[in-house]
């Protein structure tokens, strides 16, 4: 069944891709305009994330990372952002109709879903990190002489 | 769970019942009614009492921006109505930038934190029209007589809110202005706006306290002399460790040919660090009489972030000192800002300092004339010139483990037109350097998402999202060409260009341009070098003898 959306998803990557990123602009405060660089690079995860769709890999993965790292700078509640992922099921359902395997497109979103959660909070928790590493680093030398 | 996790019911009623733009909420309202909310990571902690006192600036006091009250004093409309005037009457560019905008919005999606965020008031259009429309209100008697119809409205508690968040959201890199046909830099009216806001104690710690300390010791992180000295000498300890070179900066040294001039970053802060040894070792391979001095210990100003007097009082330690010490000119290190202030403002404000002479290299006999009225030379121009004239003994293999990209800092690439200087040097120094996209370098270039002061760990988030569309060119050289080293000439820059590179492009590292001269430079009397001044290994030097003869 992975082939069959695998040829759907290819056969339709424009139009899914397309509404898929419209519902991601829409998350933003008075929409992010088409053709920014927040645009480009949602649309360039969103397209790993399609390519690599039908089979649990590390492009599906680091397409979900790079949405991820986008949304999770944004003052979205984190459901908010993440409400982004069933959406795809959705599109790709109606996409599909009969023809698409239902039931395992569920499950890779789901999988996609926890994937996500998990990445979203990695990455709150770079910023965290970059607080701290931040204010080491202005103090490199005081810090060094101390031997810390 | 937590006391301090919100309640599920306030959850809930913060989605469904507070009205918000992302459910179209706002759609039929006025740009201007668009509610300014506060959150975590999208601003700077205010000035503490203490700095405020010690600067002499209104209002100290205790407060945090998220309060509802912000302990404004008394008459704050009138004082920030006559602070507007005052300088409208002052400076004429700010009167014809906020009259002669015809909203064409040819600015508009050229902010970084308009491209970041998605947020409208962040267009700068919309971020100058904050005040405008208040300008407007109060000032031209035909304005005031239309009032709404011409987009005005007066000075609320809820306008300052706004002013504050936007003002500390532009990093006055005037990429606007660049494609502005009116020509209007918006980068000067959010200086005037927060010089205005300063007036009632709208401030940031991060700008203020840096002020208070460069007032007090001359350098941003209030380190005394003796200090300031130890530190440099450590690093003078690390290049004799790892070079077997022992260079020999002095300090205060009257009658020294020329005083060196950086910002402290360099001399206390990771990765700025590596640049002062980059310098260091140049200065000593060409043999030039320099000193440093530590008073005029920092290069940058934060002056220029908070008032007009503050930019000139900090400034003026520069001329001070090279008169007190006797030099004949001054070089000055790796900065953004701090060759905005020097290029634009220095020689009006402090000058003329005719006790100096007009730059001459005394390597090569070059002449800076461009540097004739503010008597100081861009180190990037002094290293191009000796590159130029084979003065220097350079072998690029030494940066063969680094695959680089050059951002350009807006201040010395937008502000004083410095383009070529350091891609001449960098392409001398290495043998891969790849640029960025076209529109997002140069005078193009986009702004590191940090300067002008928002540079606070607090802001981490909206530091992020301001620095995505550079992060994002950086992306683009890392796929095609592996790049794994962005280079710059900025303090700031080198500042926050590592978390924003870690959070973006996590494997990409930052560096200043001096450190991979450093690497580069032969020095006579050298050991064998296999380590890069950050101790990391250079490709091709393992237990082999170096090949440059």
């Amino acid at each position: 069944m992975n082939r069959t959306w695998e040829r759907i998803i290819r056969e339709n990557r424009e139009t899914i891709l397309k509404r898929w990123l419209e519902f991601g602009l829409d998350l933003f405060s008075g929409k992010m305009a088409p053709g920014t660089p927040i645009s480009e690079a949602l649309a360039d995860g969103m397209g790993m994330m399609l390519d690599g769709f039908a089979e649990d890999g590390e492009r599906c993965r680091e397409g979900v990372s790079r949405v991820t790292r986008i949304l999770a700078v944004h003052p979205f509640r984190p459901s908010r952002s993440l409400s982004l992922f069933p959406e795809l099921r959705s599109i790709l359902q109606e996409t599909g109709g009969s023809e698409g395997d239902a039931p395992f497109c569920t499950e890779r979103i789901e999988a996609i879903l926890f994937e996500a959660f998990d990445l979203f909070m990695e990455h709150r928790e770079t910023i965290y990190q970059l607080k701290v590493e931040e204010s080491r680093s202005k103090m490199h030398m005081l810090l060094r002489s101390t031997g810390s | 769970m937590s006391k301090y996790l919100p309640k599920q019911a306030d959850l809930i009623r913060e989605m469904e019942e507070k009205p918000s733009p992302l459910k179209g909420d706002h759609a039929k309202q006025e740009w201007w009614e668009m509610p300014v909310e506060f959150r975590e990571g999208n601003f700077c902690f205010p000035a503490k009492p203490e700095v405020i006192e010690e600067l002499g600036f209104a209002n100290p006091r205790k407060w945090a921006v998220t309060d509802d009250d912000w302990q404004l004093p008394e008459g704050w409309q009138k004082t920030l109505m006559d602070g507007m005037r005052e300088r409208i009457k002052k400076y004429r560019s700010l009167k014809l930038y906020l009259d002669s905008c015809v909203r064409c919005g040819a600015c508009a999606d050229k902010c970084h934190f308009f491209l970041g965020t998605g947020d409208p008031k962040n267009m700068p259009v919309l971020r100058a029209e904050l005040v405008r429309s208040v300008y407007r209100g109060d000032f031209p008697m035909v304005e005031k007589i239309l009032k709404g119809f011409a987009g005005s409205r007066k000075l609320t508690k809820e306008v300052l809110r706004e002013w504050y968040m936007y003002f500390y959201q532009c990093t006055e890199c005037r990429r606007c202005s660049v494609f502005c046909p009116m020509g209007i830099d918006t980068a000067e009216i959010t200086i005037m706006v927060r010089e205005i806001l300063q007036l009632v104690g709208l401030n940031n710690n991060w700008i203020l306290a840096p002020v208070a300390n460069c007032n007090r010791t001359g350098n941003h992180l209030g380190i005394e002399p003796h200090t300031f000295v130890q530190n440099v000498e450590s690093l003078v300890d690390d290049i004799e460790e790892l070079t077997g070179v022992a260079v020999n900066p002095t300090f205060n040294r009257k009658g020294a040919e020329i005083l060196f001039i950086t910002p402290s970053g360099d001399v206390f802060g990771d990765p700025g660090v590596y640049t002062m040894m980059g310098y260091m070792l140049l200065f000593e391979h060409i043999g030039l009489d320099y000193t440093i001095s530590t008073y005029a210990s920092e290069g940058g100003n934060f002056g220029f972030f908070t008032s007009n007097d503050m930019m000139r009082k900090l400034n003026a330690k520069m001329y001070h000192e090279a008169e007190r010490l006797g030099v004949k000119w001054i070089l000055g290190g790796e900065c953004g800002h701090m060759w905005r202030v020097v290029h634009q403002y220095m020689s009006t404000m402090n000058g003329p300092a005719n006790f100096l002479e007009e730059p001459v290299s005394p390597i090569t006999g070059t002449k800076f004339s461009n540097a004739k009225a503010t008597k100081m030379v861009h180190i990037a121009e002094f290293t191009a010139d000796l590159i130029h004239n084979s003065k220097l003994k350079l072998d690029p293999k030494r940066n063969d483990h680094l695959r680089t990209t050059f951002h350009d800092s807006c201040n010395v690439a937008r502000g004083m037109g410095m383009f070529e200087e350091p891609r001449y040097v960098l392409n001398k120094v290495c043998n891969s350097f790849h640029e960025m996209p076209e529109n997002t370098i140069r005078e193009q270039t986009f702004c590191c998402g940090s300067g002008s002061g928002i540079n606070a760990e607090e802001n981490m988030a909206m530091r992020m999202k301001g620095g995505f569309p550079r992060a994002n060119a950086v992306q683009k050289v890392k796929e095609k060409h592996q790049v794994n080293s962005l280079v710059t000439i900025c303090a700031i820059d080198r500042a926050s260009l590592p978390p924003l590179m870690r959070y973006w492009n996590p494997g990409v590292s930052v560096y200043g341009l001096h450190e991979l001269v450093g690497n580069a430079l032969v020095m006579q009397g050298e050991k064998m070098r296999t380590e890069d001044l950050r101790e990391d290994p250079m490709t091709g030097f393992d237990d082999k003898e170096d090949d440059v003869d």
